[in-house]
């Protein structure tokens, strides 16, 4: 495959091949292009209220790079400049919250699906996915992979105002440390509110959190 | 040889090297394993196999019509080997088509079923089997023990192609999620669910030789349109419609890099 788009690239096979009328990979804005249309004619009927979660942000827009293609430093640079920019904090200004609260939203990995148009329903609000992904409590097994485990996660860090304050952004918006990273932007998107991700810090830094027993 | 045959000679033979320059593809596979895997295995998607066949040559619908005149690609009811070679690009439709999509085409026109009807009822549940979901378990069955050969000819084909890679790698929505935020590493799990990493040859063909599929979880056959439906679902986008542009282009690229693999359908999976 490889080997064919780069052949495909040089100039002058591309031009015999054009001129012989033969079919080819399109060019990238013309993938786009197409793709794009694909994605807007998708989902028909979507409320309003949802159609923006199919059209892409600008840092989605950069941090969709097919294959192996690396971001610019300027890329990197644009989406830690949009997240920094993106993140709110609680009124309270408290950035520990409740960790029993922050226990049930970690291991929460519902809220927010729409089906048949409709929002699902979730009276606790949305939950905040971590065990879909993280290791947190170290006994609990029904957690997955794709982030790093947390396990003693507070243990090994403090709980110190520049720790909270860390932990509390990287929820928010992960993207502020490590652009494009695999992790939801929870509080940007509006997938988490702010006192909701408070919690979570506290779930994650408490001593008495089951994150930080053994 | 006068000069207008010979600038199709000319035509034929560019396209004909640029064709060439296609790497051979891996092949891996034993279609013999395949036959043994399946009499070993106590699979409960037969059960939509047969149903499927039965469907497939009964004459239904407002137009009272079998389906042995449905073309997939092969011809007039020619099965083997159709499904190895789908998505492909059909001139009739002017679009390129997955199996599924080739299918409600031909119930909605040789039929007379209504399209809205059959995207209503394509996905069944315990209550109400799916006619759709049976006749695809059946038509992709008679390409078992063969290898996937998606063809890559005509500029739709090219499109899809590339539409599928850019949607695979493109996020969005709340989670900022893109196929390839779960299906891009080894050994990656959601909670306790193993995630094919789809970026790997070897994965890749096992997935795409494995659908359609039946899921103990969902007590059901299950088809890669509902596959897809349910990705978006998670990701927390809108309602993905059914048979989307969106399904097609992937399974485009994704079935096209699985050329070589030899399919043994309907899989069995959690």
């Amino acid at each position: 495959m490889r080997k064919m788009i780069v052949l495909a690239g040089s100039t002058s096979l591309a031009a015999v091949l054009i001129a012989a009328g033969c079919a080819s990979f399109p060019d990238e804005a013309t993938t786009r292009q197409i793709a794009e249309k694909m994605m807007h004619d998708g989902f028909p009927g979507v409320p309003p209220a949802f159609a923006k979660r199919v059209a892409q942000d600008r840092s989605q827009q950069i941090c969709s790079k097919t294959g192996n293609a690396k971001l610019t430093q300027q890329e990197s640079a644009d989406v830690v400049k949009l997240a920094r920019a993106s993140i709110r904090y609680p009124a309270s200004g408290k950035l520990i919250g409740d960790w029993k609260v922050g226990a049930k939203l970690a291991y929460n990995g519902s809220g927010s699906r729409i089906r048949g148009g409709k929002l699902e329903k979730a009276k606790a609000g949305n939950g905040a996915l971590c065990s879909n992904c993280h290791v947190l409590n170290p006994k609990e097994f029904n957690v997955g992979n794709l982030g790093p485990s947390l396990a003693g996660y507070g243990a090994q860090r403090g709980q110190s105002e520049a720790v909270a304050r860390v932990t509390y952004e990287r929820i928010y918006n992960t993207w502020a440390y490590v652009p494009c990273a695999n992790m939801p932007r929870l509080g940007s998107s509006g997938h988490l509110a702010p006192e909701q991700i408070a919690h979570v810090v506290a779930y994650l830094l408490d001593p008495q959190s089951p994150v930080n027993k053994r | 040889m006068p000069r207008k045959v010979g600038g199709i000679a000319a035509f034929a033979l560019v396209c004909l090297v640029a064709g060439g320059v296609t790497p051979a593809l891996a092949q891996s596979g034993d279609p013999l394993g395949v036959g043994r895997k399946m009499l070993a295995e106590d699979n409960p998607g037969e059960l939509w196999v047969e149903r499927g066949k039965t469907l497939f040559y009964q004459k239904r619908g407002p137009k009272n019509a079998s389906l042995e005149r449905c073309d997939f690609g092969m011809g007039p009811g020619q099965l083997a080997g159709a499904y190895a070679a789908l998505p492909r690009y059909f001139q009739d439709t002017d679009a390129v088509q997955d199996l599924e999509s080739r299918l409600v085409t031909c119930m909605v026109a040789l039929q007379g079923y209504k399209r809205g009807d059959l995207a209503k009822t394509a996905m069944g549940n315990l209550d109400r089997m799916s006619d759709v979901e049976a006749l695809v378990a059946f038509i992709a069955s008679r390409s078992n023990g063969m290898k996937m050969n998606v063809p890559l000819s005509h500029q739709k084909e090219y499109d899809a192609y590339k539409a599928g890679e850019y949607i695979f790698y493109r996020r969005n929505g709340p989670t900022d999620f893109g196929c390839i935020t779960c299906h891009g590493e080894n050994g990656k799990r959601i909670r306790l669910q193993d995630l094919p990493n789809m970026t790997d040859r070897k994965q890749l063909q096992d997935v795409v030789t494995s659908w359609p599929a039946y899921l103990g979880t969902q007590s059901n056959l299950r088809t890669m349109q509902w596959r897809l439906k349910i990705c978006y679902w998670q990701m927390r986008l809108p309602d993905l419609a059914y048979l989307s542009d969106i399904s097609v282009a992937i399974t485009s690229y994704l079935n096209y890099q699985g050329n070589g693999a030899v399919i043994g359908v309907p899989g069995v999976k959690r």
